[in-house]
């Protein structure tokens, strides 16, 4: 039985506070049970994670636990142990993950800010399949402090909502630093390839959607983006195992099948994979300044694809995203991801990476577009009833 | 005269002395992503400027 129509909460409570907050099943909160969506990891935290207790003093309510792909630790949110999440778009559709709880509450008005985490694109998979607001924070800037890792030089703690606003809102809460944009949006690179690449309804509606940002437009090619996907797995996988090898050794059988078989790879990697991984980060991070420093922002579909069927998930799925998120992931970057049109009745989303730190100047830019369009305003309709399932106004 | 062991075999090895204890099913799974990362592994360590520090 589950919580809600979407699968989104693994655990929920009645919380008194100025907005209603949930947190990805993998973040700490004081008296709540972390699972992770596992069946490893079930324990009760006597304290919030650092990012929960600082909303929770700037008067948020922790209304629940959300779901989340087994130990955040892959693109879907179907936990062997706790079931799928549900798109509130299309029920039968994924919301993507990991943070796809996250994602699916925020969509269907459960909540006024959902956490989620962002190891290889986890907060920006459900914002875009799910038709909100996510940010991806630059590694560092959120305290990841009673978080279960990922990968501990990959991980960042972020926010969906319905709109940037309350993004921004949320990441200098926790951030504990106001976020002032470092100036305008002067250059701005369009990622042509990423735009060649997606399915070409979702390419049109995001280059559309581009018409809407500031500043001037010019295409770009990402430095080494072949060989990024790789680079980011060299270095998350052993990371991964290293945070996982404790549970390795005592609990390996009680891992899903996905899952089970990453933390293996990470672990039987040579330990000069690793190591060529780091190198290769220096390497394209150096690269990327080089080309890329003079640009504010980088702009590309978040993802190429609509949210699949969950009956029909391609067998090339992570494969066909990796080239849209392992960027960012490698180098750190902040990316805000928006909603930016629909094709058949499903969101698309638009994102826009910035440089290092410069979160401020992602979410001014995603704030911008979303006075200038109403993308992120449109909501999806209840399966039962026909009706809406909220208004903007009861969201914000 | 000492037999060859055969990949799985090796990686069973490597999990052991680390206290992990796969499966064959597992171990061969494991085989075919090292099958199709290390070439790629190898290609960017060519590549890579060899000052290039983590």
């Amino acid at each position: 039985m589950t919580l809600d129509p979407y699968n989104a909460f693994l655990h929920r409570e009645e919380a008194e506070g100025d907005w209603r907050v949930a947190v990805k099943d993998v973040i700490d909160v004081a008296g709540m049970p972390t699972t992770a969506a596992s069946r490893v990891l079930d324990h009760v935290p006597e304290s919030d994670a650092e990012c929960v207790a600082r909303l929770r003093a700037a008067g948020a309510a922790i209304v629940g636990k959300l779901n989340t792909h087994e130990f955040a630790f892959g693109a879907l949110t179907n936990s062997p142990h706790f079931g799928p999440a549900r798109n509130p778009w299309d029920l039968e559709r994924t919301t993507g993950g990991s943070s796809g709880g996250s994602g699916a509450a925020v969509a269907a008005g459960l909540v006024d800010i959902a956490l989620g985490t962002d190891t290889a694109g986890s907060i920006r998979i459900p914002a875009a399949f799910c038709g909100v607001t996510g940010h991806r924070p630059t590694v560092g800037l959120v305290p990841t402090e009673g978080v279960v890792p990922v990968a501990w030089t990959l991980d960042a703690v972020g926010p969906l909502a319905p709109t940037a606003e309350a993004c921004r809102r949320a990441v200098e809460i926790m951030a504990g630093r106001p976020l002032e944009p470092s100036g305008a949006v002067r250059r701005v690179g369009i990622v042509t390839r990423l735009f060649e690449e997606a399915d070409p309804d979702v390419a049109a509606a995001c280059e559309e959607a581009v018409r809407s940002l500031p500043g001037k437009h010019e295409p770009v090619e990402l430095p080494l983006l072949d060989e990024i996907a790789t680079v980011t797995q060299l270095v998350m996988l052993p990371e991964a195992a290293a945070a996982h090898l404790g549970w390795l050794r005592t609990r390996l059988a009680d891992y899903g099948a996905d899952v089970r078989a990453r933390l293996l790879a990470g672990l039987l990697l040579p330990s000069t994979a690793y190591l060529t991984g780091r190198r290769a980060r220096s390497w394209t991070r150096s690269i990327w300044e080089q080309d890329l420093g003079g640009f504010d922002l980088l702009v590309a579909p978040a993802m190429p694809i609509l949210a699949p069927r969950l009956d029909a998930i391609p067998s090339d799925y992570r494969l066909l995203l990796m080239p849209y998120n392992s960027p960012a992931s490698l180098l750190g970057l902040p990316v805000t991801v928006v909603p930016c049109g629909f094709v058949d009745g499903l969101p698309v989303g638009l994102s826009l990476t910035g440089r290092p730190g410069e979160d401020g100047l992602t979410l001014a830019a995603a704030h911008v577009f979303q006075q200038a369009t109403d993308w992120h305003e449109r909501r999806p309709v209840d399966v039962a009833s026909g009706e809406v399932l909220y208004t903007t106004d009861s969201a914000e | 005269m000492e037999s060859e062991s055969s990949p799985v075999e090796r990686l069973r090895e490597t999990a052991a002395a680390q206290g992990v204890h796969p499966t064959v099913e597992d171990l061969e799974g494991v085989r075919d992503f090292l099958d199709r990362i290390l070439p790629a592994l190898a290609e960017i360590e060519e590549r890579l400027p060899p000052e290039t520090a983590p």
